[in-house]
């Protein structure tokens, strides 16, 4: 019996999240519909920090889903909506950085570190125990006979 | 000399991280670099927001020194503007409001223009009226032409028309003297400090 009540409640969650999601926004064609989704999956929320304007309920948000929606309809490519979009809120608006002599780093560090690492396993000393010192371990030698 | 570089390359590293996180302290996320500085006004027409048969376009805008406010009587940090915008305008600066409005929206309640006319005037006489007119952003398109990200927000733009500056948040005398001042004097215009 709880379990069913159990199952009830998720289902009934779970038709909330169906509702959420396809909002009010009509298309001509599947295609349409596909690439708004897209789009509102991959522009970021002015305003908010870290959001995707369908994540975000910001007034600004619901803007510029307004606007993909208008200029999907009248039949505009992905990247003419994200050009669009970059004139008037900058490359912050995308969430695909452009490569340039800011952003290089990001794909540069990685691959540095990489190298850096392979450098530093290929130039290890391979004998450890050279590192030793013969003193040292004599003297922790009577140290432990000392305990005993 | 090993061990002298066991010892510096955590030190150095430590150091660069410390740099890089300590400048993360004084740097705000939310400034974002405006796409409209030092380009034109996009081409508008927009009716008055207290008389629909006014209409005007960018063209309007050239000729002085202009302080374009966008603002709406929702937006909390605008009343807060409103009255040292007031006050900068009795110093002679020229500010027009670019008035948007949520509630029209049927999503949120859908509110009419008598209505909204009535509050913003009920607001400006409650805390000084800046604006030598208002421009009413019907759709909100033309805050979305000119990066806007929420209100309010103010673009100084020049006697031809070019945006100078795009300032996100509210002016008060502090914003005022360290960011709008130094423009209007590289313009050459005279302004009170």
């Amino acid at each position: 019996m709880n379990k069913r009540v159990l199952v009830a409640l998720l289902a009934g969650l779970m038709m909330n999240f169906a509702i959420a999601s396809t909002d009010t926004w009509e298309f001509e064609s599947p295609q349409q519909q596909a690439l708004f989704q897209t789009l509102v999956h991959e522009l970021r929320c002015p305003k908010c920090q870290n959001q995707n304007i369908a994540d975000s309920e910001a007034m600004i948000a619901q803007d510029l889903k307004r606007k993909v929606y208008e200029l999907v309809k009248q039949g505009q490519t992905e990247a003419q909506v994200i050009d669009y979009m970059k004139v008037r809120y900058g490359d912050f608006v995308y969430y695909q950085p452009p490569v340039n002599t800011t952003t290089v780093w990001l794909w540069l560090l990685p691959i540095g570190f990489v190298l850096l690492g392979f450098i530093l396993i290929w130039r290890r000393p391979h004998q450890m125990t050279d590192v030793m010192d013969e003193d040292l371990l004599k003297q922790a030698d009577s140290m432990l006979e000392k305990d005993q | 000399m090993k061990r002298l570089g066991l010892f510096l390359i955590p030190l150095l590293a430590f150091g660069l991280i410390w740099v890089f996180l300590l400048q993360g302290l004084f740097s705000d996320p939310r400034t974002l670099e405006s796409t409209r500085i030092e380009k034109p006004l996009p081409p508008f027409t927009l009716p008055d927001l207290m008389q629909d048969d006014i209409r005007y376009t960018e063209k309007d805008l050239t000729g002085q020194v202009t302080l374009l406010n966008v603002w709406g009587t929702w937006c909390i940090t605008c009343a807060i503007e409103l009255p040292y915008l007031a006050e900068l305008q009795q110093q002679g600066i020229h500010i027009v409001g670019l008035y948007y409005e949520q509630d029209t929206d049927p999503d949120f309640g859908g509110k009419t223009l008598p209505q909204i006319r009535q509050e913003v005037l009920a607001k400006l006489g409650q805390l000084g009226n800046p604006y030598a007119y208002n421009i009413y952003d019907v759709n909100r398109n033309y805050s979305l032409d000119l990066g806007v990200t929420g209100a309010p927000e103010t673009f100084l733009i020049d006697s031809k028309g070019v945006v100078r500056l795009h300032h996100i948040g509210d002016v008060n005398p502090q914003v005022w003297q360290s960011k709008f001042v130094p423009v209007y004097q590289a313009l050459g215009e005279q302004v009170a400090p």
